[in-house]
């Protein structure tokens, strides 16, 4: 249990968000036990976990929606025994947000910058201005019954943005949305991390889209946390345990499989070759060595068949370690879930 | 997209606390308020209101053309329409006021804002009654029409007024309390609907012929109470002072709704709804209070409004205080004749006496008013007791004194009888003014036609205000 002492010298730090021990429970069922982190200010989070893993507890913990049985946490310096004061220096946008379609999205935002203390011309002005910023201006005063499920997002990521948060909570933003849409709205987070200097929780189950965005990841698994720390550092720690598996994974262009297969064959670290099912041209190789743990081994034998293949003038369309991106160690360290 | 320019990162970790420019509850009051009757549903729910108002209106009037309900019943009968309609109008907007919120996925938004808890449950209360005052201005011409010049319009306007308002609080507060503790809106308003038929239900049973049970379950149930005080008040001229505890059920579904929701909900609204054992607990503690607190109320104010007359162990009371009627209406007056004794009586007869108060006025031939001048109750055992019913028929107008005169039958011609006298009750007669059916008919085609033309204007403004170019 943490005393309030401790979370003095916390709520000096300088991080944006320092989170201790945050234990909830459901009845019997655990949904929480010891989320640790902190996040610094212009730093994005990724929240990583399987279903029920215990992400929307932790978020609805952290925006002072729900209180924790045990634990505390410090946003920007205030303790969240005080959650009204933390509700003013934060912005969420909820998993399933629901909006008035009765609504324009400008009187939307303009509402909620009024709640937040503007006068009624300042939140207008102040919305425009944060409508033009998420890509609305356009349908600013259009009913938000007649947005899309891509517009209603960012309407949502105004919304959270109205009270100049320190810190946004954004829960599945990308959900339901198109490629497009995905990357339009990533790219408007990564944006307002940078510009804005706003630490951002990101909740996503697309992990490439957290491996390429955050900075920082925490890993969920039935409630307790499996891994923690930059992407780096979650990759490389866990990487290791991956690789005693030796998979590789290469994908060349269709007509060069036969000759990419005889280079890959004669070299001797390579135990076998195969063909992966699904996609055309894909390989997986099985490594001999690298069982002894040793990465510098490892990246030895990935330079050698790179060089192998680049000399044979084989184009490599894919070249993929397992255990070197953040979906296997995802993958990995929520197994015992999924099994 | 443009840059984020116009995102100000300002003073981020210094000092955000910001001053409301209004008070929290006012915005989301005017939030709620643009979404109940600029979004529609309030405009919608007055019209079917007008609608139904003017359907019963129109019967009444027909009625009361055919001298089956006299004005005053009528006016008392629409009042009791529109009070029932404005409380359900209340109830069904505060069961969506919450848990509507929870399922459309707004109430998180609403709750991760500064805003106090208690100034979003004070705001969707008084939204929730805002339809009172305009559901009270539509039933206004109909009473109008319907009292045609009698008298009983003021108290009815000013019983209405007061009555009313004590109901919509208490069923829009008992609609926002079962909102509160519900996780959508179809269990919200299918307890609610539960609870109104409920309430309505035992509204329906003719007064008088209820026992202690039913007498208590009528006073507890507030729709039925308020009816029953408006049935005494404005039918039977009975005095407030008499029948106000007909009030208090109603009062105190009002105080407590009001005070559960400020002080319990005001400070434990989340996102979802959950109900702790220390709620069930004190609502079953509640529970039991109120029925004991009843029965024990039942016990002391289930006296009878008769006033005893007693003599010789006999007594005549006689129901209801001073009446207002028109000539040629029908007025009922029951009486009690009790034999307090401990032994049987002689036979009795019963006779109806009306008295013209003003000297130079024709006397009150009561065969003429009543087909029933005297009625015959023979003997009556020791306690025994027996209900006699008048039916008066005024054909003339002033004013009279109507009283009873209970006469034990002499054992023999020598013997002397001593009657005894019930109290004498004041019978006001007023000119009979003719129908007025073809009066109404405008109203009840007009009024729904205004309210209709409103909601079009508000819908045709509303589209001005907004871009309707393109979906998405």
């Amino acid at each position: 249990m943490i005393q309030r002492d401790d979370f003095k010298s916390l709520s000096q730090a300088p991080e944006i968000l320092v989170a201790e021990g945050l234990r909830k429970s459901y009845g019997p069922r655990c949904a929480l036990q010891g989320l640790s982190f902190s996040l610094m200010a212009g730093h994005i989070l990724g929240f990583l976990g399987p279903n029920g893993a215990g992400k929307t507890t932790s978020i609805r913990i952290l925006t002072t929606m729900m209180e924790p049985d045990a634990g505390h946490f410090v946003i920007d310096g205030i303790g969240s025994e005080h959650p009204n004061e933390i509700r003013q220096r934060i912005g969420v946008l909820p998993e399933n947000p629901g909006f008035p379609r009765h609504m324009t999205g400008l009187e939307y935002i303009a509402y909620f910058g009024q709640l937040y203390g503007r006068t009624a011309a300042e939140a207008r002005e102040h919305a425009l201005g944060l409508l033009e910023d998420v890509g609305m201006q356009q349908r600013a005063k259009s009913l938000i019954g007649s947005y899309s499920h891509g517009m209603r997002q960012r309407i949502g990521i105004a919304r959270a943005l109205v009270n100049d948060p320190v810190i946004v909570f954004l829960d599945e933003p990308t959900l339901g949305l198109d490629l497009r849409g995905r990357q339009e709205l990533l790219e408007l987070v990564q944006r307002i991390a940078r510009e804005r200097n706003t630490a951002i929780v990101l909740c996503s189950h697309l992990l490439s889209e957290i491996e390429r965005l955050c900075d920082d990841v925490v890993i969920l698994n039935v409630g307790y946390v499996v891994a923690r720390g930059s992407v780096a550092e979650v990759i490389g720690r866990v990487e290791k345990n991956i690789v005693l598996r030796n998979i590789l994974r290469v994908q060349v262009p269709p007509d060069s499989v036969t000759q990419a297969q005889q280079i890959l064959e004669s070299l001797p670290n390579i135990m076998t070759v195969t063909l992966a099912g699904g996609l055309a041209g894909y390989m997986e190789l099985e490594l001999a060595g690298a069982d002894n743990g040793d990465s510098g081994n490892v990246q030895q034998i990935n330079n050698k068949i790179l060089s192998m293949l680049i000399r044979a003038k084989i184009p490599i369309l894919r070249f993929e370690v397992e255990g070197g991106r953040l979906e296997d160690v995802f993958l990995h360290l929520t197994e015992d879930v999924i099994q | 997209m443009s840059s984020l320019q116009n995102i100000k990162n300002a003073s981020l970790s210094q000092g955000r606390a910001l001053d409301p420019a209004l008070p929290a509850w006012r915005l989301v009051l005017t939030r709620e308020l643009a979404d109940l009757w600029i979004g529609g549903r309030a405009l919608s729910l007055l019209l079917i209101y007008s609608i139904l108002l003017g359907i019963m209106a129109y019967i009444y009037s027909f009625n009361t053309a055919l001298d089956l309900i006299p004005p005053m019943e009528a006016v008392s009968e629409m009042l009791r329409h529109a009070l029932a309609v404005s409380a359900f109008m209340g109830l069904i907007i505060g069961a969506d006021s919450l848990s509507g919120e929870r399922d459309r996925a707004t109430l998180e938004s609403l709750l991760l804002t500064p805003v106090n808890r208690r100034d979003i449950i004070v705001a969707k209360l008084l939204a929730g009654i805002s339809t009172w005052p305009m559901a009270y201005i539509v039933a206004i011409p109909y009473l109008y029409v319907l009292a045609q010049g009698d008298p009983v319009l003021n108290l009815a306007l000013l019983w209405g007024a007061i009555t009313g308002t004590v109901l919509v609080v208490g069923y829009t507060g008992l609609g926002m309390l079962v909102s509160f503790w519900s996780s959508s809106d179809k269990t919200s308003y299918f307890v609610s609907l539960g609870i109104y038929a409920l309430l309505l239900i035992p509204a329906e049973l003719p007064g008088d012929t209820v026992e202690s049970v039913g007498w208590f379950l009528q006073w507890i149930n507030p729709m039925a109470a308020v009816n029953r005080f408006l049935s005494k008040h404005l039918v039977e001229y009975g005095a407030v002072a008499e029948f106000w505890t007909w009030l208090i059920s109603s009062t105190l579904l009002a105080f407590l709704s009001v005070v559960i929701l400020l002080k319990y909900c005001g400070s434990n609204l989340h996102l979802e709804a959950r109900v702790s054992n220390k709620v069930w607990a004190a609502l079953r503690r509640a529970v039991n209070l109120l029925v004991i607190a009843g029965l024990a109320v039942t016990s002391l104010l289930a006296s009878p409004a008769h006033a005893l007359q007693e003599d010789d162990g006999l007594s005549i009371s006689i129901g209801g205080g001073s009446k207002r009627v028109r000539m040629g209406e029908k007025v009922e007056i029951n009486t009690v004749i009790t034999n307090n004794t401990s032994a049987a009586s002689t036979h009795l007869i019963v006779a109806m006496n009306i008295i013209n108060l003003d000297e130079t006025g024709e006397a009150v031939d009561p065969e003429d008013w009543s087909p029933e001048r005297t009625q015959y109750i023979g003997s009556l055992a020791a306690g025994e007791t027996v209900d006699l019913e008048w039916i008066v028929n005024p054909i003339l107008e002033g004013d009279f004194i109507m009283y009873l005169a209970l006469i034990p039958e002499p054992s023999n011609t020598q013997a002397i009888s001593h009657p005894v006298a019930s109290s004498g009750i004041h019978l006001t007669v007023t000119p009979f003014t003719g129908p007025k059916s073809r009066n109404i008919l405008p109203l009840v085609i007009g009024e729904p036609v205004l309210l209709l033309a409103i909601t079009y204007f508000v819908y045709r403004h509303r589209r001005q205000q907004i871009d309707l170019g393109g979906s998405a």
